[in-house]
């Protein structure tokens, strides 16, 4: 069978942005609270 | 608290990451294409955890009109939906060098996609019903009824004929996997299961924030 490592790069790839993509706007989203009341 | 669950997460996924293209060989019949396994299955396996937890919480609301247990169901049934998604998109990049192509309306990822848009609805239903109590009492009684689709897609595999193989984890009997397969699935699931815990903390109080904003 043919090696197919492109495939396999893309699900890596496609899993790490998904990943990295809902870490970063849960960063944004707490950061924004944070600012806005320093208590916190 | 969230900082260490999220550092062992990242330590789980880069040991996965190194068992997975280091130490697990290459498999005999599909070649290097089956390291899609090591991300496909948990990502299935967790967003059930997820899911699981969205259906307890939900019944916890219902029962006791508890607000944090009506934010772990929202953040649970978030991260659930984006580990579902990432099933979906990865079972796709798969299917198409070992199937032919890139979907097919079979039992189990027709079952897996019906998940997907049941708790699509759940999120869009939370954001359509402005008065927070009912937003929160009609998601609950969601997803308590989108949990009832679980094992319809996790036995739709033996139910129909379908081309999507049995679980190769989750069955009756031995693991269907090589020790060494199964071990680095095993590493995954838990440092997939340790994010989603990392997740689920970071959004529910991100939701605490946004509702005593709203107060």
């Amino acid at each position: 069978m043919a090696d197919n490592s492109g495939f396999v790069v893309a699900a890596y790839a496609v899993t790490a942005i998904c990943l990295a993509g809902y870490w970063r706007f849960l960063r944004r989203r707490e950061k924004n609270f944070r600012q806005r009341s320093p208590r916190r | 608290m969230s900082r260490a669950l999220g550092t062992l997460a990242l330590v789980g996924l880069a040991m996965g990451l190194v068992l997975g293209f280091l130490v697990a060989p290459r498999e005999l019949t599909q070649g290097n294409v089956q390291r899609i396994m090591y991300v496909h299955v948990p990502a299935i396996l967790v967003a059930y955890l997820a899911f699981g937890v969205v259906l307890i919480a939900s019944i916890v609301y219902l029962v006791r009109r508890v607000d944090a247990a009506d934010r772990i169901a929202h953040a649970s049934a978030e991260v659930g939906l984006l580990y579902t998604g990432i099933n979906i998109a990865t079972g796709a990049i798969w299917g198409k060098p070992t199937w032919g192509t890139w979907w097919t309306w079979d039992a189990r990822l027709t079952s897996v996609s019906i998940m997907f848009l049941m708790y699509l609805g759940y999120l869009l239903l939370r954001e359509m019903v402005e008065d927070r109590e009912r937003s929160a009492r009609f998601a609950a009684v969601v997803g308590i009824i989108a949990a009832l689709n679980m094992p319809l897609v996790h036995f739709s595999v033996y139910w129909w004929r379908t081309l999507h193989q049995p679980p190769s984890i989750l069955r009756p009997g031995a693991s269907a996997l090589p020790r060494v397969f199964w071990m680095v699935v095993l590493v995954n699931v838990v440092a997939f299961a340790l994010l989603y815990a990392y997740f689920v903390m970071k959004r529910t109080r991100v939701l605490a924030y946004e509702a005593e904003a709203l107060a």
